[in-house]
């Protein structure tokens, strides 16, 4: 089944200049894309960013072992945005940015503690798809934890309806 | 593949092949505007398409079809099939995804893509293409001619370029409520309206010109709408003046809260 990811180039453009902003003690920034469900072909899924919800400075926790740690009002803003978004099916996804290029993978940190939040969003939205998206230098990669599923699948590609153009492929992910 | 292939357009970019090679493009409408629009798109090299027309290869279409022959208005041979042979003669491994039916017939293999061209003969046609292009962020750049008057007629045609997130075609007034008006009370049937070749290959050539753009950013414009005009009197395409003289680049028609399949909300 394909899953493809699609965001507008004004959605990418404001994640990626709130994740370059440098905080005050976090070594990195993270923040939350609202996206609703579209249909394809053969069960397939299309994703559809709406939009970019940034974490407020103070929502970060002073954590040196990890580049970033978000506090539990950052999670409950996260569960608003997906508590609001119920009737349009609306899901939510974690996003940050690795510094390098290439195609992006989940760091230990990242898989210990991002799938730890998907449960609780799908207790809210059971119907909308949740997940992960990291982003590198120069491409892109989606985790989607569908409806009713336990487990994620990794999107075929991530589109940015921009301009120029971006289509970031699955390539080398397992 | 030689790499020469593509050496007199590298002024694209660096990667500028690789994207487009990646992008999936729609073109709605294979007739006299969008057979020419196939064939360019095979030539500058993409490779994922998805196509629609329902409609054969009649004699009043070879004053304008481009790839017909006389034996394909015989045979009445598909649009569809005419399409295909353009693209896997120049790129044999591309991916093409037909269908010889309406695009609201088969509506998700057009959400896929990151660009759809439409090559429509009517208002209500495209408002709806432009609706399905927004819901599922999608660029769009719609092309269309006409000939108006009779006794010293004049040809007119539009490009324009519709972006999620900027100026829609009601944003832009292009697409008003009178034309639609006007339209539905003739049921929607744009009629047997006068067509010719040259004003085609203009607004096509154009059309690929801005889909390059969007894909590639090689004149770095930045613009994610336009409205060009051609005047077949004078062989000129300029930027509308409507357009021009509009005073906001946001849209009031179309947000991020239509995005997606549409679902039924409990009152």
């Amino acid at each position: 089944m394909s899953i493809q990811f699609k965001l507008s180039g004004a959605t990418f453009r404001e994640i990626i200049i709130d994740l370059q902003r440098p905080h005050r003690f976090a070594a990195e920034r993270v923040g939350f894309v609202s996206a609703r469900l579209g249909s394809l072909t053969g069960n397939g899924k299309l994703i559809l960013a709406t939009r970019f919800h940034p974490i407020p400075d103070d929502n970060y926790i002073d954590d040196p072992d990890v580049g970033a740690r978000i506090n539990s009002e950052a999670i409950i803003g996260a569960m608003h945005a997906v508590y609001h978004g119920r009737s349009m099916r609306e899901g939510i996804f974690h996003v940050h940015l690795h510094q390098h290029g290439g195609e992006p993978r989940p760091s230990k940190t990242d898989w210990r503690e991002i799938p730890k939040m998907m449960p609780g969003f799908q207790a809210v939205g059971h119907e909308a798809a949740h997940g992960m998206i990291l982003l590198s230098a120069d491409h892109a990669a989606a985790w989607v934890w569908l409806p009713g599923k336990a487990e994620p699948t990794i999107a075929d590609s991530v589109s940015v309806i921009g301009i120029p153009i971006r289509v970031f492929e699955r390539r080398a992910l397992p | 593949m030689s790499s020469d292939r593509y050496s007199r357009q590298s002024f694209l970019g660096p990667n500028s092949q690789d994207v487009i090679s990646r992008c999936t493009i729609a073109v709605v409408g294979l007739g006299g505007g969008g057979s020419h629009v196939i064939q360019q798109l095979a030539h500058v090299g993409f490779q994922r398409y998805v196509i629609y027309d329902y409609d054969v290869v009649e004699e009043s279409n070879l004053n304008r079809l481009v790839g017909a022959t006389l034996s394909d208005s015989l045979a009445h041979t598909p649009k569809l099939h005419l399409a295909k042979m353009t693209i896997f003669g120049l790129q044999p491994e591309a991916r093409v995804n037909g269908f010889s039916c309406k695009w609201q017939e088969k509506p998700e293999p057009l959400r896929e893509c990151q660009v759809v061209i439409g090559c429509l003969d009517c208002y209500k046609a495209r408002e709806e293409l432009e609706i399905a292009c927004r819901r599922y962020l999608i660029h769009y750049i719609d092309i269309g001619m006409d000939v108006h008057g009779k006794d010293r007629p004049v040809i007119g045609g539009q490009v324009i370029v519709s972006s999620p997130g900027s100026l829609c075609m009601k944003c832009m007034g292009f697409l008003t409520e009178e034309a639609l008006a006007r339209e539905a009370a003739r049921y929607g049937n744009a009629g047997t309206r006068p067509q010719v070749i040259w004003p085609n290959g203009v607004l096509a050539s154009t059309a690929v010109g801005l889909a390059l753009d969007l894909v590639t950013n090689w004149t770095r414009s930045d613009r994610p709408y336009a409205w060009l005009v051609y005047n077949g009197s004078d062989h000129t395409v300029r930027e509308s003046h409507t357009l021009r003289n509009r005073q906001t680049t946001s849209c009031p028609h179309f947000s991020n809260a239509d995005a997606g399949d549409p679902v039924f909300k409990d009152l």
